[in-house]
């Protein structure tokens, strides 16, 4: 416990000394959300902007009118406005692949890493983590996919009973499971991302599987401190609708981006967590392992000293 | 003046018999005294009236038993018929509503093309069989003609349908005679797709029994059972034995008069129905049972609701609501006059949201925020329907706007007064829904193909039954109250109850008594709304302010209350739905300016010389116009109002970016 206690709080210190990413990828999410939103904007102010009738959407939120503006042929349909939300969503996705190579450099160094390293440990990682995304989708889509099935066979099974809550417990029960695996998943690909970095490992499924080997090995410690971040990242998100619903006045949009963007950035945060814990634990447990030789490419790079005149050119 | 008129009647009736050749059987019922020496009761046991209340055409006395393993019924009934046709019948329309749920039957073709409110076919499954088999069909006097039946398709030409069975007796029953039928029927109950049936341990026994047509408008009214129809009976007296095991929980239409153990360990539960025109039952060995009663202004009504274990938090709510509901309608349309009210919360939604008469199911889950009225707008609807439907009987197959509709209306009136008007369908967690939008966009949601007045089984499809039936009726009669006003809506509604209570009034007598009690012909309106597909949208076209010396080289800078604007609004009927409407123009001085166009024209436009700018205008300004299609161009503002469209791309945004990271948590 104590040990997973130093991993939380370890991992948190560094996620403190690093903020400057939580803010990065905050703005990167926030700008790609907003051109997400664009076509969204776009097709319903032509509908509300000089209606009056849109007032009981702004004190308030009356849902059959909701549903009645995304009905209308001038809003066009919602695949329109959801697809580009999904494409930014996409990109927000391949812009993190891109540069958490980076991020995790900087949460195994000792020092401020400079922009230069940052990116050149993102372009020197960015194919391995290609790959990397591509072994883990190919456990995590058919191991997401059994699972889900084994609930429905569950859900199914349980409906039959008389007792009406059954199904929903059943279903309760089989989605913690279903998280809790996909989470362990989760940790084994994290510590690889870490190891591909840490040891500039060219060879991704060697990382994958010493990602395996501690994540199984260190199950219980790492599954707890992810889980720990996972649970209070939820009730981040469920207290600050709250708030939202409570403190926030129908009609404030300020009020409503405010808190809107506390919770997204503290979600962000949450998960930035796990990936320090991830780094830490790898730090911890991992680089320690007999065998294991630190890269020269891990040494700090000296900062750029200017150029000396040459003797040469002098005379 | 009553008794001279009444008297004038009657021999002119006795006379009629006489000349048609039935005068030995019409002089016999003018001394109350039958040939067949057959008759109805005039019990009242089960309504608070010393005297019946309707003209009672059918007894129906039936013993049934009941197999909760195996989903069967064996069944006897006795039907006492009373010939009020007028005429000799010797052709007898009967319909077996559970054969529709048979994979050639006519319910089920269409049910597999359109799918029903709950459930889509598929493929078949033996569960969804349904049966009424008539396993002997005898009359009183003329014998056994089991082997005569026939069925018949009088809707479609799907001969594989057996939802109607035809009886041709060799005698004819002559006018005012009555007529007995002694049939024995074997029911296969369905997994229940649709109101009736099984599921689990729980059975709704709706439809269930051999059930005669109704002679109406000069012919036999007995429609073939479809997806989207309803129901059509005559009033009358039930008797009804219902054998069950011992351990389920009953309820059932009318009151309970006796329940007995049996040695086999099954309990017969006896029931007596008075001026009711169908019998549901149900069983459950898990109801919990919540009993109360109502004190209603013809007696005490005594209410008994059956609900799932797991809702049981939500039986006051139910309890509640349907106090309130009789409350209104007592108060607004007319008396409850019957002893009991049963409210079943049944296992599933299949069953949910049904009416017969005295009995009506609801329809939760187990988790149901107090700010979500959606069990409450059940209850409601399905007691409205025992007023629209159980007493004001009309033909729920071929008018079915008239009982779902006028219900839907009255549901929107009862449940604004009860629950308030923006928030009577939904108030929680910010988000607010009133059953009148509800209605409307159920109206709006579907295209104009078919008009109110349409054939239940004929409309384009489900979606259009629905949004017309339901949703246009509503929003046709709410708008009515524009014309009418408010008050007058109500007498109208309260004159039409009392004066077709327990008669099976047609569309034309609920408008007429509509132009009646308002004193003014409104076939303009009707003939678009209830007969027509007019669409209905009107726009603020436009609204432009100009300086008035616009011209003038080197004119004065605008200044507010001081520059002389030439303004015009220019409203557009879009659709061909011609109607009065009334528009509010609002200027930068605070002023407001009615103007009234009667929408006959294409557009109009309003021009106005003041020292204000226009800063809005607004067709319909007190919302009294449901029927509009787009309420959103109703109004037009001079300068935009972007705050609407920043709050919802807020959401929107917040969704995509928690969406985005959702991803990224997983994958990266």
């Amino acid at each position: 416990m104590s040990g997973e206690t130093g991993l939380l709080s370890g991992a948190w210190r560094v996620v403190m000394r690093n903020k400057r990413y939580i803010f990065w990828f905050w703005l990167l999410n926030i700008t790609l959300a907003e051109f997400g939103t664009a076509a969204y904007r776009n097709s319903i102010h032509a509908v509300l902007d000089n209606s009056l009738y849109a007032d009981r959407l702004l004190h308030g939120f009356n849902l059959i009118e909701y549903f009645e503006l995304m009905a209308r042929p001038e809003t066009g349909s919602m695949m329109s406005s959801e697809m580009p939300a999904m494409y930014f969503a996409l990109l927000f996705m391949v812009a993190t692949i891109f540069l958490m190579p980076g991020v995790f450099r900087q949460y195994t160094s000792e020092y401020r890493v400079s922009k230069e390293e940052f990116y050149r440990t993102c372009g020197k990682n960015l194919w391995r983590f290609v790959r990397l995304l591509l072994i883990y989708a190919v456990i995590a889509i058919p191991l997401a996919a059994i699972l889900f099935g084994i609930r429905g066979g569950l859900l199914k099974a349980a409906d039959k009973s008389t007792n009406e809550l059954l199904p929903f417990y059943v279903g309760l029960i089989a989605l913690a499971v279903i998280f809790l695996i996909m989470t362990l998943v989760r940790v084994w690909f994290d510590l690889a991302e870490v190891d591909i970095v840490v040891r500039d490992q060219p060879i991704v499924r060697k990382s994958v599987g010493a990602g395996f080997r501690y994540s199984r090995r260190f199950w219980g410690r790492l599954l707890g401190a992810y889980v720990g971040i996972s649970v209070l990242a939820l009730l981040v998100l469920v207290v600050g609708i709250w708030l939202w619903h409570v403190l926030v006045p129908a009609s404030s949009w300020v009020g409503a981006v405010l808190i809107s963007q506390i919770m997204l950035i503290l979600w962000l945060g949450a998960r930035f967590w796990q990936r320090a814990v991830a780094a830490e634990f790898h730090l911890r447990e991992m680089l320690i392992a007999p065998g294991f030789s630190r890269p020269a490419d891990l040494e700090p790079v000296p900062a750029p000293t200017p150029a000396m005149p040459s003797p040469a050119a002098g005379g | 003046m009553a008794l001279r008129k009444f008297g004038i009647l009657v021999v002119l009736a006795v006379g009629s018999l006489h000349i048609s050749g039935y005068g030995q059987a019409g002089a016999a019922r003018a001394k109350g005294a039958p040939a067949s020496g057959l008759e109805i009761p005039a019990t009242t046991s089960a309504i608070n009236s010393d005297k019946p209340l309707s003209q009672r055409v059918v007894w129906y006395n039936i013993e049934a038993k009941y197999d909760a393993k195996t989903h069967q019924l064996d069944g006897s009934e006795v039907l006492t018929y009373h010939n009020l046709t007028g005429q000799a019948q010797d052709h007898f329309p009967f319909h077996l509503y559970l054969n529709g749920f048979q994979p050639t039957a006519t319910w089920m073709r269409e049910a597999k093309i359109q799918g029903t409110r709950d459930t889509r076919y598929e493929e078949w499954k033996k569960e969804y069989f349904g049966s009424d088999e008539i396993q002997s069909f005898e009359v009183v006097g003329q014998g056994d003609l089991t082997a005569k039946l026939h069925y018949i398709q009088p809707d479609d030409t799907n001969k594989d349908d057996k939802s109607v069975i035809e009886a041709v007796l060799p005698k004819p029953v002559a006018p005012g005679e009555f007529v007995q039928f002694k049939i024995k029927f074997h029911d296969q109950f369905p997994e229940t797709q649709a109101r009736t049936g099984w599921k689990k341990d729980f059975t709704l026994g709706g439809q269930w029994f051999p059930k005669v047509g109704v002679w109406w408008q000069g012919a036999w009214n007995c429609h073939q059972f479809h997806v989207m129809t309803e129901f059509f009976a005559d009033f009358g007296v039930y008797d009804v034995k219902l054998t069950v095991p011992q351990n389920e929980i009953v309820g059932a239409s009318g009151v309970l008069v006796q329940e007995a153990n049996n040695s086999d360990g099954s309990k017969t539960m006896t029931y007596h129905g008075d001026d009711i025109h169908d019998f549901a039952w149900t069983v459950s060995p898990r109801y919990k049972v919540g009993e109360d009663t109502y004190n209603g202004t013809m007696g005490p009504v005594k209410l008994r609701i059956l609900m799932q274990p797991a809702h049981w938090s939500q039986e006051e709510r139910h309890d509640k609501i349907l106090k309130e509901t009789l409350e209104h309608f007592e108060k607004w349309y007319g008396p409850y006059p019957y002893k009991t009210l049963t409210l079943v919360d049944p296992e599933g939604q299949e069953a949910g949201g049904m009416e017969y008469p005295t009995f009506i199911t609801g329809d939760t889950t187990w988790w149901m925020p107090d700010g979500l009225h959606f069990p409450e707008l059940v209850v409601e609807h399905e007691f409205g329907h025992q007023y629209w439907y159980g007493m004001v009987a009309t033909n729920e197959f071929e008018d079915a706007w008239m009982d779902e509709g006028i219900n839907s209306y009255t549901e929107v009136k009862i449940l604004d007064d009860i629950l308030g008007r923006n928030a009577s369908v939904i108030n929680w967690f910010g988000m607010n829904a009133g059953e009148r939008d509800v209605q409307r966009f159920q109206f709006i949601g579907v295209d104009d193909l078919d008009p109110m007045a349409r054939k239940g089984w004929q409309f384009a499809s489900l979606n259009s039954y629905g949004g017309i039936t339901y949703g246009k009726t509503a929003s046709v009669l709410l708008t009515l109250e524009k014309i009418i006003g408010e008050e007058t809506m109500q007498k109208a509604m309260h004159t039409y109850f009392m004066r077709y209570r327990f008669t099976h009034p047609t569309k034309e007598d609920f408008l007429k008594t509509i132009e009646e009690v308002y004193g003014h012909d409104l076939h303009w309106y009707f003939d678009k709304a209830v007969y027509g597909t007019q669409v209905f949208d009107y726009e603020v076209k436009s609204v432009d302010s100009v300086p008035a010396d616009w011209y003038v080289e080197k004119r004065k800078p605008e200044k507010k209350g001081e520059t002389l604007y030439e303004s015009t609004v220019m409203l557009h009927r879009k659709g061909d739905f011609v109607f009065p409407v009334d528009a509010e123009v609002i200027f930068d001085n605070g002023e407001k300016v009615r103007e009234h166009w009667d929408g006959q024209d294409r557009w109009v436009k309003f021009h106005y010389l003041k020292k204000a700018k226009v800063v809005s205008a607004e067709v319909d300004p007190d919302h009294q116009i449901h029927l509009d299609r787009n309420n959103f161009n109703n109004s037009r503002t001079d300068e935009p109002n972007r705050a609407p469209t920043r709050k919802l791309a807020n959401y929107w945004a917040f969704v995509t970016q928690w969406c985005s990271q959702f991803l990224s948590w997983w994958a990266v």
